[in-house]
């Protein structure tokens, strides 16, 4: 029962975050589609991850997202799409109605869930390349960021010059 | 250990190309000492690598069951290309410090030769053959970076576009005959082919040897596409030793070589290899006696002395040819390093504008001349054995008109040679040039090559064990000591082959009484002015490729909303055919 | 209703992937991109949950969700400050105009 109701929300929310004019209003919707992922996490059996999820993605992006919108400024731009919206709609439809095809017949979404205990010490025992991996992304982030945000220096400090 | 040197040959060279790009072109000398010391370092661990050749892999990396193993095997053929490759290289990029003295962009042109040697030992070290076609295109694409390289020179341009496509065509076919392999062994490690070729069925295998025939003749610049290599010529004189005479385009009597077992009993394909052997030579060797461009005279016998080696490969020798394409390495590296000092110190190609050169640079003149009576097949030099080895295994085929074509070519290859050493070295001046001294560093290279082109015969011994059963078990090449090949080579059947080389070199100094024959063969020069024909065809291709090209640009634009628009497309059509297949 | 669980986190899953794909299929704002690949990367964590639960092995299954929530939080960040990077040297956020690809 839950599990629809959280679907359904999903499904709205998404809609919303991606049709909306204004450029803050999606940001907020994708928060909420990012606590309503967590809250399905959970109730799949997965707490520590809807934990992280609803940190990260309700509050870490979602800050991010503000922060950027604010810089750049927000102007709402009407701009069309290179194609006619029903179009794009329609095209969407019928892959996810193929894929939503082959998934149900092969069987796969019928059986029932499965309610296990988690082991947290999967992550750090088993998975330690994991962690070097989430490590070096972090870095290559972090320099990514420096490097795009130098970028952009020099041409202001001439202008400031001139 | 086998393991430790072949990751040197490898890997050092690449590695010494990504350091020599960090450089960034500020400390040239730093530069010239980096890519000699890496080129050597790889050429020691080469000729380490001679005493460890076994048919044993030493590094397989298993990469799944997609691509199979990443297999290196040193066997006899393979050590013994990448020595080639290894030294030659070391020599060129030595030659180099003098000839690219105060050019720009260093960086990117020792970057592209480190890179061109590491993949060329790849190329033959590998049993992978999905992995020989990735080191095949690398070796294609540093060949078309050196070409170019003086990128604002729009012959340059075009020629490295032209050598770029025509190449390209051969790794088509290189990589058709991989992925037919693994339909049918599963496998693409092409020992299983050559222990057994009915691992395929009989028409495929024909098949694949076709399809591997033309990757070799696009490669090594072979009958129908031989044009490629002449206006290669716009590259620097060390790549042009490097990759045009002594490694890369080796690559394709290589191919030939180390699939032979497996081809050898697809009907007419041992006759097809000899006729495109037969026909590049001699066509070939007609338009080097017309040409007047120093480099070109140089790369159609380049061509020439490749068909030797493809008829050779033909007529059922693998030793011949591949003791001839060690022997031409040497010497066509002497003789094109050698032009390269003469070009470099008089500032044109154009040999009707040389003459003379001799008196200026005389120890130039002496190496120049032992390359040349190496290429023209005069005893005692290493040319005239293996050649005579050639031609021998030609007669023993019992094919007699392909047979006496081959000679008649030996006659041609004195000629021109004569002709060529004559036209620059000889006579008087014949324009105002001012022709200085060779530098140290080019002296150390030629003079190496020199005395190789005069000795490197004596190895046979060694030779022929190195590609013996230990190492090549599916090519059963028999040993041949010293005096083995001196009783087979100094026999009656020689001398025909030694008179008409003889009759050529007399030709040329009679020349003045024979000028009613040459006025005969007007129309011949003409047709090979114009490379009978098959510079249109080539031309053609490189057109239709460019225009294609151009062509398919639209659909590059850049937008995200296409590229999601071709996503979205592929799977609807993807699942489609899934929901139907299943 | 009687639909089985999974089949409803499915559905979920897809509607998530295909809203994500029409975002970025049919806007031409850089911000609104990332908002799209942030909706599809929601539904591959959702993707591997699931396929863990019904594999009983969720432990693994919220490793592997881990990486992928890290690096779409990177991929958010960069993408962001390329975003106002762009803003700041071409004075739009249109998708077109960042293509200076001859045509």
């Amino acid at each position: 029962m839950w599990y629809v109701i959280v679907a359904a929300g999903i499904l709205l929310c998404a809609i919303l975050a991606v049709t909306s004019k204004r450029l803050l209003v999606s940001a907020i919707w994708l928060a909420v589609t990012s606590a309503l992922t967590a809250l399905m996490l959970y109730l799949l059996g997965a707490p520590q991850i809807a934990v992280i999820e609803l940190s990260v993605g309700a509050g870490l992006v979602t800050v991010l997202f503000v922060f950027a919108i604010n810089i750049s400024g927000e102007e709402p731009l009407n701009l069309k799409p290179i194609m006619p919206r029903p179009l794009a709609w329609g095209l969407v439809v019928v892959a996810v109605g193929m894929t939503a095809y082959l998934l149900i017949n092969s069987g796969i979404l019928g059986s029932a869930l499965v309610t296990s205990t988690t082991r947290p010490s999967i992550l750090w025992e088993d998975r330690y390349l994991d962690i070097i991996l989430q490590v070096s992304f972090i870095f290559c982030g972090v320099l990514g960021v420096l490097g795009v945000l130098s970028g952009g220096k020099p041409e202001i400090k001439e202008e400031d010059e001139e | 250990m086998s393991l430790i040197l072949v990751l040197i040959i490898i890997g050092v060279p690449w590695f010494g190309a990504a350091l020599i790009l960090l450089d960034r072109d500020r400390h040239d000398k730093l530069q010239h000492s980096l890519a000699v010391l890496f080129a050597l370092a790889a050429a020691a661990a080469a000729i380490l690598l001679t005493t460890h050749a076994s048919k044993e892999s030493v590094l397989v990396l298993a990469a799944g069951t997609v691509f199979g193993d990443f297999t290196f095997v040193p066997d006899g053929l393979g050590v013994f290309l990448t020595l080639i490759a290894t030294i030659i290289g070391s020599l060129a990029v030595i030659f180099s410090i003098n000839y690219m003295h105060g050019e720009k962009g260093l960086g990117r042109y020792y970057a592209y030769v480190l890179f061109f040697i590491g993949a060329m030992s790849g190329l033959v070290l590998t049993s992978n053959m999905l992995l020989m076609f990735f080191f095949w295109e690398i070796t294609a694409l540093c060949s078309y970076g050196l070409i170019s390289f003086h990128n604002d020179d729009p012959k340059a341009v075009r020629g490295g576009l032209k050598a770029l496509i025509i190449t390209s065509v051969g790794g088509v076919g290189l990589l058709t005959g991989a992925l037919l392999l693994y339909v049918y062994s599963s496998s693409f490690d092409y020992n299983i082919l050559l222990a057994d070729p009915s691992v395929i069925p009989s028409k495929i295998l024909a098949l694949l040897a076709f399809f591997f025939l033309v990757a070799a003749a696009a490669k090594s610049a072979q009958f129908p596409f031989q044009t490629w290599l002449p206006d290669a010529m716009e590259a620097p004189s060390p790549i042009s030793a490097l990759i045009h005479a002594a490694t890369m385009v080796n690559a394709g009597v290589y191919l030939l070589a180390r699939f032979f077992p497996a081809f050898e009993g697809v009907a007419y394909w041992k006759e097809a290899v000899m006729a495109v052997g037969v026909l590049s030579a001699l066509l070939a060797a007609i338009m080097a006696l017309f040409a007047n461009d120093f480099k070109r005279v140089l790369a159609y016998s380049t061509v020439s002395q490749l068909g030797y080696m493809v008829y050779a490969v033909g007529a059922g020798s693998v030793l011949a040819s591949q003791f001839h394409l060690f022997s031409h390495s040497i010497f066509k590296a002497l003789l094109f390093l050698g032009a390269g000092a003469v070009i470099h110190s008089i500032g044109t190609r154009d040999m009707t504008k040389m003459g003379g050169v001799g008196k200026a640079m005389p120890f130039v003149k002496w190496v120049f001349i032992i390359g040349a009576l190496a290429l023209a097949g005069i005893p005692i030099l290493n040319g005239f054995w293996s050649k005579e080895m050639i031609l021998e295994a030609g007669h023993a085929t019992g094919a007699p008109v392909l047979y006496w074509i081959m000679v008649f070519v030996a006659g041609l290859t004195a000629l021109y040679t004569i002709r060529m050493v004559w036209m620059v070295f000889y006579g008087e001046p014949r324009s105002d040039y001012h022709a200085h001294k060779v530098g140290v560093a080019m002296k150390i290279a030629l003079a190496p090559l020199a005395a190789a082109a005069l000795t490197s015969w004596l190895v046979i011994g060694s030779f022929t064990k190195l590609l013996g059963e230990e190492s090549l078990p599916y090519h059963a090449i028999e040993s041949l000591s010293l005096s083995g090949m001196f009783h087979e080579v100094v026999s009656l059947p020689t001398l025909i082959p030694l008179a008409v080389i003889l009759l050529g070199i007399l030709c040329w100094i009679f020349r003045e009484k024979l000028t009613g024959i040459g006025k005969l063969f007007g129309w011949l020069r003409w047709l090979a002015d114009h490379s009978f024909g098959f510079e249109a065809i080539n031309s053609g291709l490189v057109s239709a490729a460019q225009s294609s090209a151009e062509g398919l640009r639209v659909t590059q634009t850049g937008i995200l909303g296409w590229n999601i628009l071709g996503i979205l497309s592929t799977i609807i059509v993807l699942f489609t055919l899934f929901a139907i297949g299943a | 209703m009687n639909l089985p669980i999974p089949f409803i986190v499915g559905l979920a899953i897809l509607s998530l992937a295909g809203v994500g794909f029409y975002c970025l299929l049919a806007t031409r704002n850089l911000i609104k991109v990332i908002v799209g690949l942030q909706l599809i990367v929601k539904g591959v964590m959702l993707t591997f949950v699931l396929a863990g639960n019904l594999n009983d092995q969720v432990s693994l299954a919220q490793s592997m969700a881990l990486t992928v929530i890290v690096a779409d939080t990177i991929v958010a960040v960069v993408g962001l400050a390329l975003a106002v990077q762009i803003r700041h040297k071409l004075g739009t956020l249109d998708t077109k105009a960042l293509s200076s690809l001859k045509r």
